[in-house]
């Protein structure tokens, strides 16, 4: 009687064990995911002000394009939190949209090297941040779902596992990853973007 | 709930991997066995010795060097220089996409429109495109076929396909062995079986029947493996992109890039890792490495 108690107890620890190894895989891999979108955001804040100064001298009559950029980049540096960030960074993508749209006015913008580079690299990163994102929210989702699930949610409740936030804003009426093409349109192939 | 099912399938993947072995390993040892019969009981487990060792070392030799091998079958080169700047970006960007390490990028000085990925797992994998491929797919359709490849990379497809085709392989040169050493033995000496009686006669024919016929079945098996493996992984590449249509615009591509027939030859080996079949016209259909494009096409459309 008391060897079956023993083995009883020596199952239950077992299962507690396995749940709680796998919710603190599921937690890192959420964590680096958003380490992995920071990174991003950081490249293209360092990439921005090159980019700024480049058009700048083409673009002598977009200024407030230029202005809601370079506003947009502010903001995003002193977001706090999930819900912030998303926001932020959903407004810097769209006046980088913007002034992208704007230089294809500017055939000589167009022309320069320089200018070509930075489109690339801004194309690479925003791409880089929406996948980030995209695999963050999916593991943010495989946790959630961890957590909540019997019984994994008994061990999550007792070892104070919390629910984490999705990089999304509210009432976003794109419902899918945007997709960035800073090139101008789809017909472009690698070699020409070199 | 799709990335639930897509960690299933990777699990499974690793467990058929495993079964597989195990399986093989049984055919082996059978026909040692069998062709132990046929020569004398004593060297039954001489051949299972030689048998299981041989098989561990080429099995093992080609998994570990699965990348290697492959780039050189096809004279790649590394995808480094400005010119492949954008291709460097994308590869980079599906595996942020596929929360893996980014893999090596390779060229294949080829025109014709194709795509691999090798490696024994993902922090060891190649993937390599043709400049071809580079020079006619925009950003969207390279991406898709990058996602493609990265999946099969994420599913250690790369290590079932590769234990899959070396023990085919295997399989064939004991046929062969066997075969050949009937030839011989009947020509010098094979008395000694005969004086032992009707018993080795029934494992003699069992014996050729099996070298004859077990390579053939055993390469249906792998084939329908394979083309099951392309499917899915056209589903874990959009499941990446979010984005079916340009997978569908790419294979587009590829197709009217190969309705004209291969314009380089195509190694028979490693078509299995390629995203379309570089050998194209297969006797039947059944001999396809990889469903036909339309079927692809349409899953995709549907999706």
């Amino acid at each position: 009687m008391f060897w079956i108690l023993i083995v009883l107890v020596l199952m239950a620890f077992l299962v507690v064990m396995f749940l709680y190894n796998r919710l603190i895989t599921l937690r890192a891999r959420v964590e680096n995911a958003w380490s992995q979108i920071d990174v991003q955001l950081k490249r293209r804040y360092n990439l921005i002000p090159n980019l700024v100064d480049t058009v700048k001298g083409y673009m002598e009559h977009e200024r407030q394009t230029l202005e809601s950029v370079t506003q947009a980049r502010a903001a995003l540096a002193n977001a706090e939190g999930v819900k912030e960030t998303a926001e932020a960074n959903n407004m810097l993508t769209s006046a980088l949209k913007s002034l992208f749209a704007v230089s294809e006015n500017y055939p000589d913008l167009k022309a320069n090297q320089n200018f070509l580079n930075l489109q690339e690299q801004l194309t690479t990163t925003e791409n880089k941040i929406a996948y980030a994102r995209q695999f963050y929210n999916d593991s943010v989702m495989t946790y959630n779902i961890a957590c909540q699930k019997i019984p994994t949610n008994f061990v999550a409740a007792l070892f104070n596992f919390k629910e984490k936030e999705y990089f999304e804003v509210v009432g976003e009426s794109e419902r899918s990853v945007p997709k960035v093409d800073f090139s101008g349109g789809n017909s472009q192939t690698a070699k020409d973007n070199a | 709930m799709h990335k639930t099912s897509f960690y299933e399938q990777t699990s499974k993947n690793k467990r058929y991997s495993q079964i597989l072995i195990i399986l093989v390993f049984c055919v082996l040892v059978v026909f040692s066995y069998v062709i132990g019969r046929v020569f004398s009981p004593g060297s039954t487990l001489l051949f299972l010795i030689f048998g299981t060792l041989f098989s561990v070392g080429y099995i093992w030799y080609t998994y570990y060097n699965s990348d290697k091998i492959a780039l050189s079958s096809v004279s790649a080169y590394p995808a480094e220089g400005p010119q492949f700047q954008q291709l460097r970006n994308v590869v980079e960007e599906m595996a942020i996409a596929g929360g893996m390490p980014s893999p090596r990028v390779y060229v294949m000085p080829s025109p014709d429109l194709n795509a691999f990925a090798a490696g024994r797992d993902p922090e060891h994998s190649v993937v390599c495109v043709t400049e071809g491929l580079i020079k006619t797919l925009n950003r969207q359709e390279l991406q898709a076929v990058i996602a493609h490849e990265l999946t099969h990379i994420r599913n250690y497809d790369i290590r079932f396909v590769t234990l899959v085709a070396a023990m085919v392989g295997l399989v064939s040169i004991v046929s062969q062995m066997f075969l050949r050493s009937l030839w011989w033995g009947s020509l010098t000496g094979g008395r000694q079986s005969r004086s032992r009686g009707g018993g080795n006669l029934a494992f003699l024919v069992l014996g050729v029947l099996l070298a004859v016929l077990a390579p053939f079945i055993v390469k249906l098996v792998q084939l329908a493996i394979s083309r099951r493996r392309e499917y899915m992984a056209d589903a874990g590449g959009v499941e990446l992109t979010r984005y079916p249509q340009g997978l569908v615009s790419a294979l587009r591509k590829i197709k009217s890039g190969y309705s004209g027939g291969p314009k380089t030859r195509g190694n028979a080996a490693v078509a299995p890792l390629f995203i379309e079949d570089p050998i194209k016209n297969r006797l039947m259909s059944l001999f396809n490495t990889h469903p036909p494009i339309d079927e692809r096409i349409k899953i995709l459309e549907s999706m």
